[in-house]
């Protein structure tokens, strides 16, 4: 091929220019549409408003927490401090006001900072102390039930009635949750995909080697997944305070699970690299809406559980033998 | 052919070992090896010879077995082998030196010996001595219990040439082994090559330097872009010609013109660097010239590339066009392309035009927000510019040719309008069309005006490419060359003829006095005596407030608690040292409860329980066998597959038992508990199968394959290991011994809840970080387990016998957590130093 032939038509050449649909989304829109299919057919109250709006508050929160999740598992990482960070927000948002409207806001201060000051403390012990993830978020999520044990002594408290309201309320006859984790998606959605920062976060998160031999600011990248991810850790806390009338202090716990579910369902690697936010979203969504269509025709728990497992092995499945074969190629 | 003289006769007379017959190799759709057919003969010196990334290397894994051809025959002493792995490769007696040495860090000297070679090598002698005759064999003088980690480039490929010695092998590969060794050690190898060869064994010996190949080699074959240009006995061609077979073309033309006027002006000016490699490195690069970095490799060169590029720190000066420039400064300034391509060039998971565009994001965006337009046009400018072969932007960047992926390498280093350009080995692994093309570009910038430094191992390379080559040895420039003198002869000659070339040090001084405690700090087991004082102290404390903590019947109860714990850590410390990871452990230890509580209760026939006991470990096997397989044959991380068996076995559990019910047997209860003294008789046990484990890690084979597989997989299997048995094996003793925890737990919890056990997930990690085995792999202790397994029980009853709340169990776990890995972290970073 002869050498110089500039012209300004180059990107054409190249035969870019549209934005392809990512496999994931395609796959998890596929899903869910023949979730959907199936329960107007076998289970038509699975998708009647009231159980929508009945579900759809939980299904929000499961996508907020698996945003956070996302952020972390892109940067090869993984956050166990999950349940303990969300336990904390949900104990400072009920403790703290006892029921006082007018507390409600310093409450919620109160809740971003404590959720940042272990989002920072997490990003230093792993980008700066190279610690392993798992480990050092095993440590701080122990930290944070000391916390919410110091707080709430383990009791539930009721939640205040602003709270209640906003968290828990309705708008154009759509809970007001669905909408917090929309903007939560369309947020995560514009900043990886459309900023410098994050492209960059991405690209970090692909190969840290690259990264660094490319003069980025690895290190800083890799800290702040872990800062961001408490925000919607916290946002998840609150709403969960607001949405259940008088919440655990375990509130956490339940969410651990879904949260790394919903992330490789999304169908982005643990390996970390390139994320899914709307993929993920949906996942969660898809997840929620499996667990009422088995209640609706009437699986019990246990079979509801082992469903899901079967979904998560079966996503998996579908997103590593493409793999395998890119791996193959490049050994 | 031409008439032969007689010893060519005698070469052809000899048999044929190994005959390839048109084989090809496809990665994706580049294809790595064309059609080549060759035969190695017993008895003589076999040379492939060719350019980086002419498929050398390629045909050196389908001969041992770690890469299978697309297409073509093997045939072994006239067989046909039909799927070549290492194992049968082995059985054959083909033994390999890769050129990058398969030698497993974190495992000693010796077991690195024993893990690859066959037991019969060591039979019938002390395995001390046989590992000594072993590395006698190539001079190596190092201790035998010394870990891999702390061995040199080059004392690392020795052993890796030891190791194929040992097996007095049939066919002896040798991957370009002279590479880092200096001249000594050299002469010793050819010396040994000879000998063995004299012997009858075929060696295939693989080069891209001339001059070795008329001092070793009966026989050459040519390799070009994956296919044979040629076959000669060594005595029938010329240099010249061998040069033409594997160029393709006349050097002269290849090269773009050298820059036509002497300028004055400098563009880059670098005053005594000196750093804990380099020694006072000075050197000009005038304006649009390009300059060469030389040497023997090891000798400094690529941390020269890396202070250059401001990645590195270092005293001194680099001035550019006039403006000193501090590290950070430099770090903005320069485009650094980095030698390892797979590692540090490109990110894999990303496309081609994501690869292209993440250094130089800011040129393509307003206020931080990007624009696809803008971005898209520049790339696919600068790709019409470069001539980049893509199948699209959106393309996987493996998708393309070693070539055109350094080609989108150097794209990303112009998007960014870079001040200067750091190439290190900027043409290993592409294919020959492609080279010449970055020889026109990286001169097509020089030209522009941006300073260009490029650092090689080829000579002819340099030769062809730089107005000016500067040679290094021991990290100081010893010859700086230009003009008339910047030739191969020049360059080798400068680099080999410095006396400190090399790291010769082939010995390691092993300490005398101290040394068994400094070996104790050293080994897996360090962690073991801190926390044994720890757990004591903590213990002594706590009594002295409440001297109830040390009655008989305390401790009994805290060390039964830790013996649950205790096993499944150690089922989960088999999971880390393979690098793995398993979360289903808990769940798994709370199902075989409830499959429990079915059968051993107090109305059950013996037989029964028998069949109880049985389907408790039947079912932990099926559940590591599952765990494993998905891991290594579907793909899973085990992160994704423990998940997914952990959401299943509790969704089993639940199936099973809606509601606690189902009673353990009393008198089962008594027995698992019994107590001796203030032990529990399964604590002891438990003690036993920890120290038992700990030996079978260190002395026998399958210990070591399990390290050797967390370590570095790659290595392990080109070592011979049969990876894949090893980790399916692991996950299942992993879950075999959640099973034995199960049996402790069953008595503890004594009623089949489908609710309980899942904590014993994250614990048992705790457990096992604790005892200080790392996350990553290759390094663990079982003693260290169970004394992280006792402490953390410890430290929880402690809690409740100072009065203390909840508050506090959680604020000590966490903190021991943190603190214990702040702590080995960094033990482990000074110990790299």
């Amino acid at each position: 091929m002869s050498a110089v032939s500039t012209t300004p038509t180059g990107a054409d050449r190249y035969g870019a220019g549209r934005m392809q649909l990512t496999r994931s989304f395609v796959t998890v829109i596929f899903s869910t549409v023949v979730l959907l299919v199936a329960c107007l057919v076998f289970a038509p109250s699975s998708v009647s408003w009231g159980a929508l709006s009945g579900s759809l508050p939980f299904a929000a929160i499961i996508a907020i927490v698996g945003l956070g999740q996302l952020l972390v598992v892109q940067q090869g990482g993984f956050d166990l401090s999950l349940p303990g960070a969300v336990s904390l927000a949900v104990v400072v948002s009920t403790h703290y006001p006892q029921q006082n409207d007018g507390l409600l806001y310093q409450a919620v201060l109160l809740a971003l900072a404590f959720n940042l000051a272990i989002g920072i403390l997490n990003g230093v012990l792993v980008s700066l102390f190279r610690l392993n993830s798992i480990i050092a978020t095993i440590g701080t999520n122990a930290l944070l039930y000391a916390t919410v044990f110091a707080m709430s002594g383990g009791v539930p408290s009721v939640t205040t009635g602003l709270l209640a309201n906003i968290a828990g309320g309705e708008t154009f006859g759509l809970p007001n949750a669905v909408y917090f984790a929309l903007g939560a998606t369309a947020l995560v959605s514009f900043m990886l995909k459309k900023t410098v920062a994050g492209r960059r976060f991405e690209a970090i998160g692909a190969s840290p080697a690259a990264g660094e031999a490319a003069g980025l600011r690895v290190r800083s990248y890799q800290m702040m997944a872990y800062v961001y991810a408490q925000l919607f850790y916290c946002l998840a806390g609150v709403l969960i305070a607001g949405i259940t009338r008088e919440p655990t202090a375990f509130q956490g716990d339940s969410l651990l699970l879904p949260s790394v579910a919903v992330v490789v369902l999304g169908g982005t690697s643990l390996l970390g690299g390139r994320g899914f936010p709307i993929s993920t979203v949906l996942a969660a969504f898809f997840l929620n809406q499996l667990s009422q269509f088995a209640l609706s025709v009437g699986v019990p728990y246990s079979a509801q559980t082992i469903i899901q497992a079967l979904a998560l092995g079966f996503g998996i499945g579908v997103y590593s033998l493409r793999w395998s074969g890119k791996v193959r190629k490049t050994t | 052919m031409l008439a032969r003289n007689s010893q060519d006769v005698a070469l052809d007379a000899r048999d044929v070992v190994i005959r390839l017959s048109g084989i090809s190799k496809y990665f994706s759709v580049v294809a790595a090896l064309a059609d080549v057919s060759a035969e190695f003969r017993a008895g003589e010196v076999h040379a492939i010879l060719g350019e980086n990334g002419a498929g050398k290397s390629t045909l050196m894994n389908i001969i041992s077995g770690t890469l299978q051809p697309t297409d073509g025959e093997i045939l072994f002493e006239g067989r046909p082998v039909q799927q070549m792995t290492p194992e049968i490769a082995k059985s054959h007696g083909i033994g390999i030196c890769f050129q990058h040495p398969a030698i497993l860090d974190d495992l000693s000297i010796l077991e690195n010996l024993r893990v690859a070679l066959p037991a019969s090598v060591f039979a019938g002698a002390k395995p001390e001595d046989v590992g000594r005759r072993v590395l006698a064999k190539v001079g190596l003088l190092i201790p035998l219990g010394m870990r891999a980690d702390g061995l040199t480039v080059a004392q690392k490929h020795l052993l890796e040439i030891a190791k194929a010695l040992a097996l007095e092998p049939k066919v002896l590969i040798l991957d370009e082994p002279t590479a880092s060794l200096d001249q000594d050690s050299t002469d010793m190898l050819f010396e040994r090559i000879r000998e063995v060869a004299a012997a009858g064994t075929s060696v295939i010996y693989i080069t891209h330097r001339l001059a070795e190949l008329r001092q070793i080699a009966d026989r050459v074959t040519v390799l070009r872009d994956g296919r044979v240009r040629g076959t000669s006995v060594i005595g029938e061609i010329s240099d010249s010609d061998l040069v033409g077979l594997i160029v393709g073309r006349t050097l002269k033309s290849a090269f773009p013109p050298k820059a036509a006027s002497a300028e004055t002006e400098s563009g880059l000016s670098v005053t005594g660097l000196t750093n804990k490699d380099l020694k006072n490195v000075s050197f000009d690069v005038p304006r649009g010239q390009i300059v060469g970095i030389a040497g023997v490799a090891g000798n400094g060169q690529p941390e020269l590339m890396r202070v250059l590029a401001g990645l590195r720190p270092a005293e001194g000066q680099i001035v550019l066009r006039g403006r000193k420039l501090t590290q950070p400064e430099l770090l903005r300034e320069a485009a650094f392309m980095p030698s390892d391509r797979h590692v540090e060039g490109v990110a894999g998971s990303l496309t081609v035009r994501e690869n292209a565009t993440y250094s130089a994001l800011e040129k393509f965006s307003t206020a931080g927000v990007m624009s696809r337009k803008k971005e898209l046009a520049q790339v696919g400018a600068i790709f019409s510019e470069l001539a980049v072969k893509t199948p699209g932007m959106e393309a996987p960047i493996f998708a393309l040719s070693g070539g055109n992926q350094q080609k989108v390498v150097m794209a990303r280093a112009m998007l960014s309008e870079p001040g200067l350009i750091i190439a290190d080995e900027p043409t290993q692994g592409v294919d020959v069309g492609a080279r010449f093309e970055i020889y026109r570009i990286l001169r097509e910038v020089s030209e522009a005006g941006t300073p260009v430094v490029v650092n090689s191992s080829d000579a002819v390379e340099l030769e062809g490419l730089c107005d000016k080559v500067v040679v290094l040895s021991r990290g100081q420039v010893v010859e700086i060359l230009t003009g008339e003198d910047v030739t191969e002869e020049r360059i080798v000659a400068a680099a080999v003829k410095a006396e400190t070339h090399g790291d010769s040090s082939l010995a390691v001084t092993q300490p005398s006095a101290g040394s068994r405690l400094r070996d104790l700090f050293r080994s897996d087991n360090a962690p073991a005596v801190p926390l044994a004082i720890v757990t004591v102290l903590l213990g002594l404390y706590v009594y002295g407030q409440n001297e109830n903590f040390f009655s008989v019947y305390n401790i009994y109860n805290i060390l039964l608690l830790a013996t649950a714990l205790g096993f499944i850590a150690m089922g989960q410390t088999v999971a880390l040292l393979m690098g793995g990871i398993d979360l289903s452990v808990g769940p798994l230890a709370g199902f075989l409860v409830v499959v429990a509580s079915f059968f051993i209760t107090d109305d059950s026939s013996t037989a029964m329980m028998l069949l109880g006991f049985l389907l408790m470990f039947a079912g932990a096997f099926v559940t590591g066998a599952i765990n494993g397989v998905l891991i290594r044959f579907a793909n899973f991380t085990p992160i994704a597959a423990t998940l997914a068996m952990y959401i299943a076995i509790q969704g089993c559990s639940f199936l099973l038992r809606d509601n606690p019910d189902g009673y353990i047997s009393a008198s089962v209860t008594d027995w698992v508990n019994w107590q001796w003294g203030p032990f529990p008789v399964a604590f002891l046990v438990l003690a036993a199968v920890a120290l038992g484990a700990e030996t079978l890690l260190r002395r026998s084979r399958a210990g070591w394959r399990l390290r050797a597989v967390g370590s570095d997989e790659h290595s392990a299997r080109r070592a011979g290991i049969p990876v894949e048995l090893t980790f399916i094996g692991g996950y299942i003793v992993c879950s075999l011994l959640t099973g034995v925890g199960a049996i402790m737990l069953m008595t503890q919890i004594g009623v089949g809840d489908p609710r309980q056990g899942v904590n014993y997930t994250l614990a048992s990690i705790t457990a096992v970080v604790l005892g200080g085995t790392s996350l990553s792999g290759g390094r663990g202790t079982f003693i260290g387990t169970l004394l992280g397994a006792v402490l953390l029980t410890e430290v929880l009853n402690a809690v409740t016998f100072l009065g203390l709340t909840q508050t506090y169990q959680y604020l000590f776990q966490g903190l021991l957590v943190v603190v214990a890995a702040l702590i080995y972290a960094s033990v482990g970073r000074r110990k790299a130093h």
